[in-house]
């Protein structure tokens, strides 16, 4: 490869500028969607009527509505128990195609981290289903053992709600420290005039795997080798071997040790512990309409029926955010294979890409936090 | 390439941030009868609602609170609820926005009065009556009045039957009413209007919004 000095000085003008713009755009959708929602716009309201956002708004609307006469209908006719589950399974799809902050803090995530589709899928199911599991405890506590009111129930949401954003906010500042560090850790490697140029064909492949995790084990790829194909998945792409010299980085750059815990943790065993933050953060908020059925079916003494429809409701969520997961986890590897053909300059707008979606992780957190993004509304209104 | 591996994430963060909206479908739905009532000078000094939520909500309102018959509520045993409701409100304006003569009016009205819960037993479903009082009696050519959420977490609709009710209006005086689905704005046109025109000018969210026309000529 025989890129001068210049040329490589523009590259990296480039490509920290496409990374600025990715997580510019990132940044900015999420802060456009924060002030429509805050109605700095003037009050703006998603069409109600027309788009595909207005289709799925209206189609749930009425899955939603047809559970309480299902619901009603099921006291005295058993088949209608059958009806209940398919209208909640495609509630569930519906709702989760709808807005909801859990899907983009998941996909941010997925994007952010390296992750195999499989794991986005049992990301979005786990938490999916954590969402169903706090709703019927929370009625099952408030309503069955203490009598608890409407009000009473929204406050206990509220501050649940509230340790939700928080979590979402510690993982995104957690993800934005490792990813960070990465980034700095590629930008000096693309800067670096020590390197050997010929090994930077490397470096971006390496980077994009490894992480660089290789603090405790510096040339010992063959371990992470392993950890890809347990997943079965991305493992053949890095079985080439690793000419470049990490022992030589670590000994050159102040940050050339990043302790941090590194994204390949979870796709390896034990990893669980960190995706289960994701899963807390984004399942722990139950969702309004999944309370409000859950105390309908209770009032009507079919609360086991409520149950089953909640958790129904769940896999229709965790199917429409296992989709949207497959898509982040698909556009990730498709800037690890930018990364991989840019050496280190991919490898660099590689990272760029994971500090965005970790910033949008972040971001999302505060915002909700703050109530800038009104969630879902519980309590009397 | 690398403009198209921006324009796939760039893509990729606008369907996330699409679907990371704040919650855009209902959970609550309000069939409202509305009445403005006019003082003897033919001003109009308030505006009473009544608005009859569904029957999961309902339930759902009605739930841990005490009741001396089961499957009725009597309107004292609501009336902590009531309180609530219209305490709650307050924080979304009652979802009443007023505009005279084509302008939008800020904090047109006082807090509500009159207010209590009524429960249709057989309908299984609850009532809200409550008065919005004009903080000044509005005497003009023209009054819009609009009720809606803009966070859609409500869905507000009008009656069928007699939606709304003029109360001893002076008789030149005729009101009428327009549904969100009437008008023949596309979304984008909305989405355009709501980005461009600032709150402070006419007929935010307006395009939007039930809306009562009262015309006094």
């Amino acid at each position: 490869m025989s890129v001068t000095g210049g040329e490589r000085a523009r590259l990296i003008r480039r490509v920290a500028l496409a990374a600025g713009v990715v997580a510019l755009v990132l940044t900015a959708s999420a802060a456009t969607n924060a002030f429509a929602q805050a109605g700095l716009f003037g009050g703006l309201r998603p069409p109600a009527d027309t788009g595909l956002l207005g289709w799925i708004v209206a189609k749930q609307a009425l899955f939603y509505r047809a559970l309480s006469g299902l619901i009603r209908a099921a006291k005295t006719d058993g088949s209608a128990y059958w009806g209940l589950m398919g209208i909640s399974f495609v509630y569930g799809i519906f709702h989760a195609a709808g807005p909801g902050h859990g899907k983009a803090v998941i996909s941010s995530y997925l994007l952010a981290n390296e992750e195999t589709w499989r794991r986005g899928i049992a990301l979005s199911f786990a938490s999916a289903l954590l969402q169903a599991l706090t709703a019927v405890v929370i009625v099952a506590v408030a309503a069955i053992l203490i009598g608890a009111t409407a009000k009473m129930m929204g406050d206990t949401v509220r501050v649940i709600e509230i340790v939700s954003y928080a979590l979402i906010v510690l993982l995104g500042v957690r993800l934005l420290w490792v990813k960070g560090r990465s980034f700095l850790h590629a930008l000096h490697d693309v800067r670096s005039k020590t390197e050997p140029l010929a090994a930077g064909a490397n470096t971006g492949a390496d980077l994009a795997a490894h992480g660089h995790c290789d603090h405790h084990s510096h040339h010992d790829h063959a371990h992470h080798d392993h950890a890809h194909d347990e997943d079965g998945h991305h493992g053949h792409h890095y079985a080439h071997a690793h000419s470049h010299d990490h022992g030589e980085e670590a000994g050159v750059l102040p940050w050339g040790h990043a302790h941090g815990p590194e994204p390949e943790e979870l796709a390896g065993p034990g990893g669980w512990r960190r995706g289960l933050s994701a899963i807390v953060a984004v399942g722990l908020r139950p969702c309004s309409g999944a309370i409000i059925v859950l105390v309908f079916a209770l009032a009507q003494g079919l609360f086991w029926a409520g149950v089953a429809a909640t958790f129904v409701m769940g896999i229709g969520t965790a199917i429409t955010v296992a989709a949207i997961a497959t898509l982040a986890v698909g556009a990730r590897s498709l800037a690890k294979r930018f990364a991989r053909s840019r050496a280190g300059y991919g490898a660099l707008m590689l990272r760029g890409v994971e500090v965005g979606a970790a910033v949008v992780v972040m971001a999302f957190g505060v915002l909700l936090l703050t109530g800038t993004v009104a969630s879902e509304r519980m309590g009397m209104f | 390439m690398i403009h198209r591996l921006i324009y796939a994430i760039a893509g990729l963060a606008c369907l996330v941030a699409a679907a990371g909206r704040a919650d855009a479908h209902p959970h609550v739905w309000v069939t409202m009868t509305e009445e403005l009532l006019y003082a003897p000078d033919g001003s109009i000094t308030g505006v009473r609602h009544a608005w009859t939520f569904d029957d999961m909500f309902s339930s759902f309102a009605t739930q841990g609170m005490e009741q001396k018959t089961k499957g009725t509520f009597t309107r004292e045993e609501l009336e902590p609820l009531a309180k609530v409701n219209v305490e709650s409100l307050k924080e979304y304006a009652y979802f009443t926005y007023a505009k005279v003569n084509g302008k939008r009016q800020r904090d047109a009205f006082l807090d509500p009065i009159d207010y209590f819960l009524e429960y249709d037993p057989k309908e299984t479903v609850l009532t809200l009556h409550f008065t919005l009082p004009f903080k000044t009696p509005v005497k003009a050519k023209a009054l819009d009045v609009e009720v809606y959420d803009p966070e859609f977490f409500i869905d507000f609709g009008f009656a069928e039957k007699d939606p709304v009710r003029l109360v001893s209006p002076p008789p030149q005086c005729t009101a009428s009413v327009q549904k969100p689905h009437d008008d023949n704005f596309s979304a984008a046109l909305r989405l355009d209007k709501s980005f461009m025109t600032s709150e402070a000018n006419a007929g935010m969210g307006s395009n939007f919004a039930n809306r009562i026309s009262v015309t006094c000529p």
